[in-house]
């Protein structure tokens, strides 16, 4: 039997529960419950942001594919997000917008309120009553929800490379990023 | 800036990335965290005006589930919320505020915090998914959507950082 697993409903759920505390005490351990820290990236004051977020890509982008080509993981039943391009980059634009103004992400939302922040609770409320608004706006925005359907495609596959030249791509570039973020923060005192 | 004892951010980061791995690996999927408050907010319609909410076609997908509430993001997120807890409760990081700038009144951060989140839940329905479930998980799937959502996310908050400027810094 190789992995993903097949299991119960109630397995499933409660190993959800499990990978979701783990989740959320790496958020909290790195301070993104902060808003501060959150929205710093965008203000070259606080680097944490991309820094938990390459790092954990690259950790697991090397396990996954790795775990894959050694045939202990069957990657054709890990759910793998489809691409629909324009309401992804639309998406991606708006949320920048909403990530700026409230200061957090629906996950990080969930931190900062676990760590006693009201105010992201009022998010979490926000968040809801955006995902209203769209299912009440759905009519009218289907046909773009649904344009652009490119279905699974990933980066080595775009490209028609090896999956391992895009992850030591990633790798060098997170490498020289994090290597050029800790003179920067050495020469500002941050 | 609240004083917080942190931990390394590559350290943290690490244990982020095997959580997502374990994840794939066990149960064949990755983190989302946007899913629940759509799903939360369907189920919410449903109580109070289930004539209404059965009209909205995108709440189907959740109201036509015999046990909609038994949903892995939704259990996901619970676990966000324990997992932040213990973590600010044992690095006695847990404080009851709203937190803003020094300069704001309460009453604007609740302006700002509730219109930014309804940008965010929007945004997050049209691009199916968060910085969790599309930029994190897709990204480390390689999936390109992951990387035209975060690049789209970074270039837009950088963009739009400049004008919020004064209530962040």
């Amino acid at each position: 039997m190789t992995a993903p697993f097949e299991m119960s409903d109630a397995a499933s759920l409660w190993l959800a529960l499990l990978f979701g505390i783990f989740f959320g005490l790496s958020l909290e351990r790195s301070g993104l419950g902060d808003p501060h820290k959150l929205t710093g990236v965008f203000y070259f004051q606080d680097f944490t942001v991309p820094k938990v977020m390459l790092t954990a890509i690259v950790v697991a982008s090397t396990g996954i594919y790795l775990l894959s080509d050694l045939h202990l993981m069957d990657l054709g039943r890990v759910y793998i997000i489809p691409t629909f391009f324009w309401p992804q980059l639309v998406g991606g634009l708006v949320f920048g917008v909403g990530f700026v103004v409230s200061g957090y992400c629906p996950g990080t939302a969930v931190t900062g309120f676990a760590s006693g922040r009201l105010d992201a609770l009022v998010t979490m409320a926000g968040v809801s009553a955006g995902s209203l608004l769209f299912a009440v706006l759905y009519p009218m925005l289907e046909g773009f929800y649904l344009t652009s359907d490119m279905g699974v495609v990933t980066v080595p596959g775009l490209l028609g490379v090896n999956h391992w030249v895009v992850i030591v791509a990633l790798i060098t570039m997170a490498g020289g990023m994090f290597y050029f973020l800790g003179r920067w923060e050495k020469r500002t005192g941050r | 800036m609240r004083k917080g004892t942190y931990l390394s951010p590559y350290v943290t980061g690490t244990i982020l990335g095997l959580s997502l791995l374990a994840s794939f690996y066990a149960a064949g999927r990755g983190f989302g965290a946007s899913g629940p408050f759509s799903l939360v907010a369907g189920v919410g319609t449903n109580a109070v005006a289930p004539d209404y909410a059965g009209s909205l076609k995108y709440f189907s997908r959740y109201l036509d589930l015999p046990h909609p509430l038994l949903d892995w993001g939704l259990f996901l997120l619970i676990g966000v919320f324990l997992g932040g807890l213990a973590g600010a409760l044992s690095s006695r990081n847990f404080r009851l505020m709203f937190d803003k700038s020094a300069s704001m009144s309460v009453r604007t951060r609740v302006f700002t915090a509730f219109g930014g989140g309804m940008l965010i839940g929007f945004a997050a329905r049209l691009a199916r998914g968060c910085t969790s479930g599309v930029a994190l998980t897709g990204g480390s799937q390689l999936a390109l959507a992951g990387w035209v959502f975060v690049i789209a996310m970074f270039a837009s908050g950088f963009l739009f950082a400049t004008l919020f400027r004064r209530y962040w810094s």
